[in-house]
């Protein structure tokens, strides 16, 4: 217990700046995977990326608040991407049946 | 808001009402639902509430959207057809439960008092219309509008959460009446700058799921691809719900820093309006027409949404039952017209000439069909005139005057794009056979029409309510 | 005075010289003659058969599906679990507290339950055996001739 009660203050360690930039620079990276790759678990990890982005900087502001309603949303964010993996791995699934590969380029029945 | 709780249940009875082996149970008991939850939905009337720790509230706003939306459903539910020979691949318990849970996000996403709601009413919708994206298993357009609809509305949802972060971080609060206040008081003097940056990106997030231009190159492929039952169900009520979200965020939590939003949303406003009346012009589509015009649409709502006064939120609501009333029965004539086409081993490509000749053997659906199309279009003793009338009435008096004038020429633009249908149902030669229809197919027809007909001869009726 | 994350500094250089030191150490000290057999993966005594890259069989991904979507769900146990056994509001509610929640709990997991159910009696809990087809093959020669052969020998 004596633990638990600490890591709001090692977190409030680092400079909260240092939190905006570091998850800003993970979500970029993850924009840039999406727009860049095109193999679809790739860009569903990309995706990934982006939202833990904003849970690392939820729990971030959080801690310095000292306001737990930021980590609740931490909570639900994971258990709603777990819910959107589930789904989003049953559609490339459905999709490798059908035409054995999962790359984005060759579905072009419908025009981008 | 008990509407919520029962909905989830009768979404979970539904599931298990799918092992009784007996398809014909499935579509009554699940307009019985729908038409429950409406009850209970109306029973909120004239009360203010908030539920479940500040999380929801209810008031006469939220109960007419929460209606509209309710309504939408039963006539997409009424009209749902063909589920029931393909014994192997389709299960239509399921999809009629992922309805009626999506419904659920829908009703969380116009009465959320916390943004925390916001997501998981807008995660609950996405995730269910992915799915029914995507039911037609052995259909690789199906498949791939899945995908693709699955992998933007993910990334949508992204940049959603990370405004949603940032302006947690500026205001330090969820509850969007705390961020009103705080966003008030920070317009004055400093505001962060991580306010104004998760402001716009909450903005973006929302557009996206709205489908309005720049962010709607899903939108054609998605309702092109998806079977034509859950196009209708994904244009009208994801819409209607999107807006009522966008409406309660820019018309109550945002206000404060009008400055950084308003002019960015006016030329999105146009640029929408644009690139849906132009595109929707070239198309050879009838579905994809369609969901051109449900880009252009969204313009239409755009620029209404962006307005705090207190008659906006009527010009919104009965704009977005017009639209879905007709929507639904174009949809609807479509799908009877394609499927009996289908099942005479003809091909099918849902372009404009499947109705050629329609009016031949078919008369009511061709009337159907024109009723909808002028509806859609704007033309007066029709339901769409009025919202159309309202939205650019009430643009006129906030002195919104470059966005109005795109407005109306686009409009115009419409009735063309608008009018290849009823042209191709009345004077183009064609044989379309008779089309015996079930009794409760021609009945939400019937209704849909006389609906769409009365509120363009007395709008009143519908507009005092709201 | 050494910060915090110095110590995490001192700990990764530690790391990174103890494992240069031991393997740099025992790569000089080493005779180097490799062949065949010692280059070949070690699979436990097995030789190494086929590619390391095969695919899974598609029900391990079924299953590994619904493990994850009943898995995540638990992570709303943990904020239940501060308040659950929260002293001070139990003492105020004569302990009816602790009741209210442990039923709220169990009404949530129920409804997971369901989730469940569903997910068995649909059957994609059922481990997909591949069916064994009997083969319709008609031997020229009498089964009592093969007995023969085994009472014989």
């Amino acid at each position: 217990m004596q633990q638990m009660q600490q890591i709001p203050d090692v977190i409030k360690l680092i400079p909260l700046n240092f939190y905006v930039l570091f998850s800003s620079a993970l979500f970029c990276i993850g924009i840039v995977g999406v727009l860049t790759r095109r193999n679809a678990i790739i860009i569903f990890m990309s995706v990934e990326l982006m939202l833990n982005a904003v849970n690392l900087l939820l729990a971030a502001f959080s801690s310095y608040r000292a306001d737990p309603s930021g980590q609740i949303f931490v909570f639900f964010i994971m258990a709603v991407a777990a819910a959107e993996v589930a789904v989003g791995l049953a559609i490339i699934v459905m999709i490798y049946r059908n035409i054995q590969t999962i790359d984005v380029g060759i579905l072009n029945k419908l025009k981008w | 808001m008990n509407s919520i709780i029962a909905l989830s249940l009768f979404g979970i009875a539904n599931l298990f009402l799918g092992f009784l082996n007996n398809r014909k149970i499935l579509l009554p008991a699940t307009l019985a639902f729908v038409l429950v939850a409406l009850g209970l939905n109306l029973a909120d009337w004239n009360q203010e509430y908030l539920w479940f720790n500040n999380m929801l509230r209810t008031n006469n706003l939220s109960v007419n959207f929460a209606s509209v939306i309710l309504v939408a459903t039963f006539l997409v539910v009424a009209v749902s057809r063909g589920f029931g020979d393909d014994e192997e691949h389709t299960h239509p318990a399921e999809y009629y439960a992922i309805m009626l849970f999506s419904v659920v996000g829908a009703i969380m996403m116009v009465t959320f008092e916390n943004l925390i709601m916001l997501f998981v009413g807008l995660e609950i919708l996405s995730v269910s219309m992915y799915i029914l994206t995507g039911t037609d298993k052995r259909n690789l357009r199906s498949n791939e509008a899945a995908l693709k609809y699955f992998l933007m509305g993910a990334f949508a949802t992204g940049i959603l959460l990370f405004g949603i972060a940032l302006i947690y971080g500026a205001t330090g609060s969820f509850n969007i009446h705390g961020i009103e206040a705080l966003v008030l008081t920070a317009a004055g003097g400093s505001a962060p700058a991580l306010l104004y940056i998760g402001i716009v990106m909450v903005i973006i997030g929302l557009l996206f799921k709205v489908s309005a231009a720049p962010f709607h190159f899903w939108t054609p492929d998605v309702y092109e691809g998806a079977p034509a039952i859950f196009t209708a169900f994904m244009s009208t009520v994801v819409k209607t719900a999107g807006f009522a979200a966008l409406f309660r965020l820019l018309g109550g939590a945002f206000t404060g820093v009008y400055g950084t939003w308003i002019y960015i949303l006016y030329f999105l406003t146009m640029l929408t309006l644009i690139i849906g009346n132009i595109t929707a012009v070239y198309q050879q589509s009838f579905k994809r027409m369609l969901a051109y015009s449900s880009i252009s649409h969204a313009g239409y709502l755009m620029l209404t949404a962006t307005a705090k006064v207190a008659h906006t939120q009527s010009s919104i609501l009965f704009y977005s039952l017009a639209y879905s009333v007709a929507t639904i029965s174009a949809f609807a004539v479509l799908m009877v017209v394609a499927e009996t086409k289908e099942s005479n081993a003809e091909k099918t490509n849902e372009n404009f000439d499947i109705f050629n000749g329609l009016a031949k053997n078919n008369p009511l659906l061709a009337f159907v069909l024109t009723v909808s199309m002028l509806s859609l279009a704007g033309i007066p003793l029709t339901a769409g005139f009025w919202g159309k009338f309202f939205i650019f009435s009430d643009a006129f008096q906030r002195g919104i005057v470059v966005p109005l004038v795109v407005a109306v020429l686009m409009s115009a633009v419409g009735i063309y794009y608008y009018f290849k249908a009823i042209i191709s149902a009345y004077f183009k030669e064609g044989d379309v056979p008779a089309i015996e229809l079930k009794p409760i197919y021609k009945i939400t027809l019937i209704v849909t029409t006389l609906l769409t007909i009365v509120l363009g001869i007395a709008p009143d009726l519908v507009k005092s309510i709201f | 005075m050494v910060s915090d994350f110095g110590y995490i500094l001192l700990f990764i250089i530690t790391a990174v010289t103890f494992c240069a030191v031991a393997l740099g150490g025992a790569f000089m000290l080493r005779p180097n003659r490799p062949n065949i057999e010692k280059l070949s993966t070690y699979e436990s005594g097995e030789a190494p058969d086929g590619n390391a890259s095969v695919r899974f069989n598609i029900r391990f991904y079924i299953i590994a599906l619904l493990f994850v979507l009943f898995d995540v769900e638990l992570v709303f146990l943990f904020p239940w679990a501060t308040v659950f056994g929260n002293k001070i509001l139990i003492e105020e509610t004569d302990g009816v507290w602790g009741w209210f929640a442990l039923s709220e709990m169990f009404i949530f997991i129920g409804i997971l339950t369901l989730g469940l159910a569903y997910a068995w009696v649909k059957g994609y809990l059922d481990w997909a055996r591949p069916v064994v087809k009997n083969s319709n093959y008609q031997s020229k020669i009498p089964a009592s001739a093969y007995e023969k052969i085994n009472q014989k020998y």
